[in-house]
């Protein structure tokens, strides 16, 4: 693991943009596959919630928070064995990493509450 | 090269003012209409934006006037219709964002230690497509044929059908030319942040102003081309009856609302985004402090920047979304209030720790952290469905808007102006008028618009004309509209100030305000080559470190303050680093651009008269305008024949492989593929969603065909890397065979693209899917023939001596171009061809 996050560099500014990124191609997987989803094979509305549908946006949602979280994680560990502009760029990047973690987390909450194709 | 040591050498501070001014300064007379210095152009696109302002203002005023009162006849529901579409366009597209893009332009070379903008010919072009642009769509209010269908422009009403005139197509038209003056503002902006800040100011060191304007530019880049995309789509309709927005022949008119939100929604950030830059930068001066958490501002920018791409939908609550769909985008549009309430924070805690001075721009400041608040709170209620689905197309909506746009916009924009008014000028505004116009406009702002979310809460629709006595609605609208001509008041004090000023306002002293930023390092006004030495910069406070610094850079101190070369130059640096890589060389005055914006505003009207032969061959005109353009780059005699620099300078840019303009096509990429992405998402959103959809039983695009054409174009770019490779290895040998055989290449793939075109016999006039299917292979065409051109071009420089060992630049740029081909290409091949014969129907 702390391999992998060395050989990612996470001290540099393009991780200023990657974990936003990875939240705007979730957003548009969930969204967009919603939609074809419910074109293709629209679950019957008497399921509710537990459909195969909500379970895979979760799963989706899941590993794409988690995948998330390692980053986060990798960036934190990067702001202690750093300084100066190295230190400025993993702080940031840490930042927008939790925040794109808990993004997916909030907007994917719906899909536990909310039957789809509604 | 890493560090460019300031040169001890003495100057004649004068003399070298006088070289300087030789090579950058302005010509006069007919000849400024080929001036390309961003200081001229910014000052033109503002002052080009306020007349457009004043435009939207009257419109507003009259439409105040019209619904002061019930049963009111002043104007007829057409004219009406008119009026307020006009309002909306002419203030969204003509003032507010080439306003803040013209700010952009003006300040962001002088507060990065630049000498200008990185592609000054695409300034200029920007700035007359907007100003031709501008012309075409306002001559449509004067001729009466104003289009009327709100400033969205929603389908069907905005089609044919139902919007018979021309008033669609001076929208259409008029706002795609507009918007290439966006796009082309974005482009160059981005790079020149990127690629010329001043040697030492690393990213984490550069202005929070630079970082708004970088992300409102990339934004712009990303945001702008899903609009273009459907205007093109809404005009081909229109205009030869390719059905994408009918029903009945597989269009569906929702499209158009998702194209258009994708990019309306982010629209408002972009408008916000420079202006929240704009307070991030007076509040630490005028509380004499660093802002409190420059690393939260950067953080809150990139956010706002991303999630505002995710909300387009609630634009659209009551359209038929379903449930969970919703409540995504219901999420997401919570979400952007976290990053907006940082900024806030951020604001109030430098404000609070530092000794703030009430001036009059921080007058502008106060009344914007306000109503921008008071916007931000309503916006979080829309963002909840059932509330957004009560006052959905109400006033109350109309209302939240004004709060966000002019309180979040118009209010810092003028705290701007006040600001940077001294160094526009020399001198300073009138505290007293200035006040008055400050508390006339703020009353009257929310005079206007605080009432009206109670109308809209009472159930008042927007866009109706008139409306009867009994609603209950009368009082408050008449409140709102006296209120709208205290504003209007206020706003006319201001504008007198700021003219006023100009004569009468007392001389200023250097650096007024005690700033902290390079652009008050200027002469003010300042001159056409901003700074006669560029120094080197490791701190984000440059003035407070070291105050006598401008007078050290005026006095050629630092470093290229030298002009015998007579070359425009300033630094190429590390995007990251801040440290020196390249001498970047400017192109000069320059009629290509205007000659250029002339020809398309000829094809723009002439594609709305209808006189498509016209139109075609002022096509031809505009591009070969824009390569002859292109012609007088590296080392061509007008640009930099001889590559002689100081001893111990970097090399100038047209000699290595990584100048400016191949970061220029990278983000022109970026767009285009915006582009190419909105237009896959068309295809498969009609496809899965449209109701009348209906696939061919025989696929009629052949694959064999596409195929070859696809290993054609991917043949031409491996010639070409190969090419790449060698310029790499300093081998040239071979070069100019080596472009025509790619560029034959790239001739075989248009030819086979164009055979499978011929053969698939569609009928775009007949099925939305022919029509569809016919737009990407024209867009696969034209990228096709626009890469063989150039590639050919390439061949002729290599004969010429542009191009080779000596000058391996241009080379780098159009391999992006045959990289982007191959990828869309085989796309295309996939989504178009392939895509429907596995899955099918």
């Amino acid at each position: 693991m702390t391999t992998l996050m060395e050989r990612l560099r996470l001290t540099h500014p393009l991780h200023f943009v990657i974990g936003l990124t990875l939240w705007c191609i979730w957003f548009v997987a969930v969204y967009g596959g919603h939609a074809v989803a419910c074109e293709a094979a629209a679950p019957a509305p008497d399921q509710g919630v537990f459909t195969l549908l909500n379970g895979g946006l979760l799963l989706v949602s899941l590993l794409t928070t988690a995948v998330l979280a390692a980053l986060t994680w990798g960036c934190c560990q990067a702001v202690k064995q750093n300084q100066g502009r190295a230190r400025f760029n993993a702080a940031v990047s840490a930042g927008l990493y939790l925040f794109s973690a808990l993004s997916v987390v909030f907007v994917a909450l719906p899909i536990i509450g909310v039957p789809p194709c509604l | 090269m890493s560090t460019v040591n300031d040169k001890a050498i003495e100057h004649d501070p004068q003399q070298l003012h006088d070289d300087l001014h030789e090579i950058w300064g302005n010509p006069k007379g007919l000849k400024s209409l080929t001036i390309v210095n961003h200081t001229t152009l910014g000052l033109r696109f503002m002052v080009t934006g306020m007349v457009f302002f004043l435009i939207g203002g009257i419109l507003a005023m009259l439409i105040r006037t019209q619904l002061a009162m019930p049963d009111q006849d002043f104007m007829s529901p057409d004219i009406y219709n008119q009026v307020t579409t006009m309002h909306g366009t002419v203030m969204m597209f003509l003032f507010a964002i080439p306003m803040l893009e013209g700010l952009a332009i003006y300040m962001i070379p002088k507060m990065i230690g630049a000498r200008d903008l990185v592609c000054p010919r695409l300034t200029s072009l920007g700035y007359w497509c907007y100003l031709f642009g501008g012309i075409i769509l306002m001559s449509s209010l004067v001729l009466e044929m104003a289009p009327s269908s709100g400033w969205f422009m929603y389908t069907p009403l905005s089609s044919s059908e139902f919007s018979p005139g021309l008033g669609s197509d001076f929208w259409l038209l008029g706002i795609t030319f507009v918007e290439i003056s966006a796009l082309s503002a974005g482009v160059e902006i981005v790079v020149s942040i990127l690629r010329t800040r001043t040697q030492g100011m690393a990213l984490h060191k550069m202005p929070l102003f630079a970082w708004y304007i970088l992300a409102m530019a990339l934004m712009i880049v990303v945001g702008f081309p899903p609009l273009i995309l459907a205007s093109v789509l809404l005009e081909l309709e229109r205009a030869v009856g390719m059905p994408f927005f009918e029903v009945a022949a597989g269009g569906d008119p929702i499209l158009w609302q998702h194209l258009f939100w994708l990019f309306g929604h982010p629209e408002v950030y972009i408008i916000f985004l420079p202006a929240a830059g704009i307070v991030s930068t007076l509040i630490p001066v005028f509380a004499g402090r660093p802002i409190v958490g420059y690393g939260w501002v950067v953080f809150a920018i990139i956010v706002t920047g991303f999630i505002s791409f995710g909300l387009w939908v609630h634009h659209m609550f009551t359209v038929g979304i379903p449930q969970l769909a919703q409540a995504f985008f219901s999420a997401a549009s919570m979400l952007v209030a976290v990053p907006t309430a940082i900024q806030v924070f951020v604001w109030l805690a430098t404000l609070w720790l530092g000794k703030p001075k009430m001036k009059l721009p921080m007058l502008w400041v106060m009344g914007f952290l306000i109503i921008f608040v008071c916007g931000g709170l309503t916006g979080v209620m829309l963002a909840l469905v059932p509330f957004n689905w009560q006052v959905h197309d109400t006033h109350f909506v109309v209302a939240h808007m004004h709060y966000v746009l002019v309180g979040g916009m118009f209010f810092p924009l003028i705290a701007g102006l006040y600001y940077w008014l001294p160094l526009f000028s020399g001198r300073m505004p009138s505290e007293n008028l200035g006040r008055w116009g400050f508390w006339l406009t703020f009353l009257g702002f929310n005079g206007t618009f605080l009432i009206m979310h109670w109308t809209g809460l009472l159930g008042m629709p927007r866009r109706i004309y008139t409306y009867d006595t009994g609603m209950g609605w009368d009082i408050y609208n008449l409140l709102s509209s006296v209120s709208s001509f205290v504003m209007s008041a206020g706003i006319a004090m201001v504008l007198l100030d700021i003219a006023l000023h100009f004569r009468f306002g007392k001389p200023a002293k250097h650096n007024p305000w005690n700033a902290d930023t390079l652009e008050w390092a200027n002469t003010m006004p300042p001159s056409a080559y901003n700074f006669v030495s560029l120094p080197n910069i490791e701190t984000r406070h440059p003035l407070w470190d070291d105050p006598n610094l401008p007078y050290t850079m005026a006095e050629g101190k630092h470093s290229l303050a030298v002009a015998s070369h007579g070359r425009r130059e300033m630094w190429g640096t590390d995007p990251i680093t801040g440290k020196v890589r390249e001498i970047i060389h400017l192109p000069g005055n320059s009629w290509w651009p205007l000659f250029a914006a002339a020809a398309l505003a000829v094809v723009c009207i002439s594609l709305l008269v209808r006189v498509y032969a016209l139109a075609g061959i002022f096509v031809l005109i505009a591009g070969v305008f824009l390569l002859r353009w292109s012609w007088e780059n590296g080392a061509h005699p007008s640009a930099a024949p001889e590559a002689d620099v100081a001893p111990g300078d970097p090399p100038l840019h047209s000699r290595t492989m990584d100048g400016p303009g191949v970061w220029a096509m990278a983000i022109f990429l970026i767009a285009n593929g915006s582009f190419f992405l909105s237009y896959l998402f068309g295809w498969f959103y009609l496809w899965t969603v449209s109701p009348e959809w209906s696939m061919p039983a025989v696929p009629p695009l052949s694959l064999s065909i596409l195929a070859g054409a696809g290993i054609a174009v991917l043949a031409g770019y491996g010639v070409i890397a190969k090419l790449i490779r060698g310029l790499r290895q300093k081998r040239d040998a071979g070069l100019g065979t080596g472009f025509y055989l790619a560029g034959a290449l790239g001739a075989l793939q248009v030819a086979l693209t164009g055979w499978a075109l011929y053969g698939a016999d569609l009928s775009p006039t007949q099925t939305t899917h022919d029509a569809i299917m016919l737009v990407g292979l024209i867009y696969a065409l034209f990228h096709g023939g626009l890469a063989v051109i150039l590639t050919v071009m390439q061949g002729l420089r290599v004969g010429y001596g542009y191009v080779g060992v000596h000058a391996p630049f241009e080379p780098a740029v159009v391999v992006q171009l045959w990289r982007y081909n191959v990828v869309t290409f085989w796309v295309l091949v996939g989504a178009l061809a392939v895509l429907p014969r596995v899955v099918g129907g």
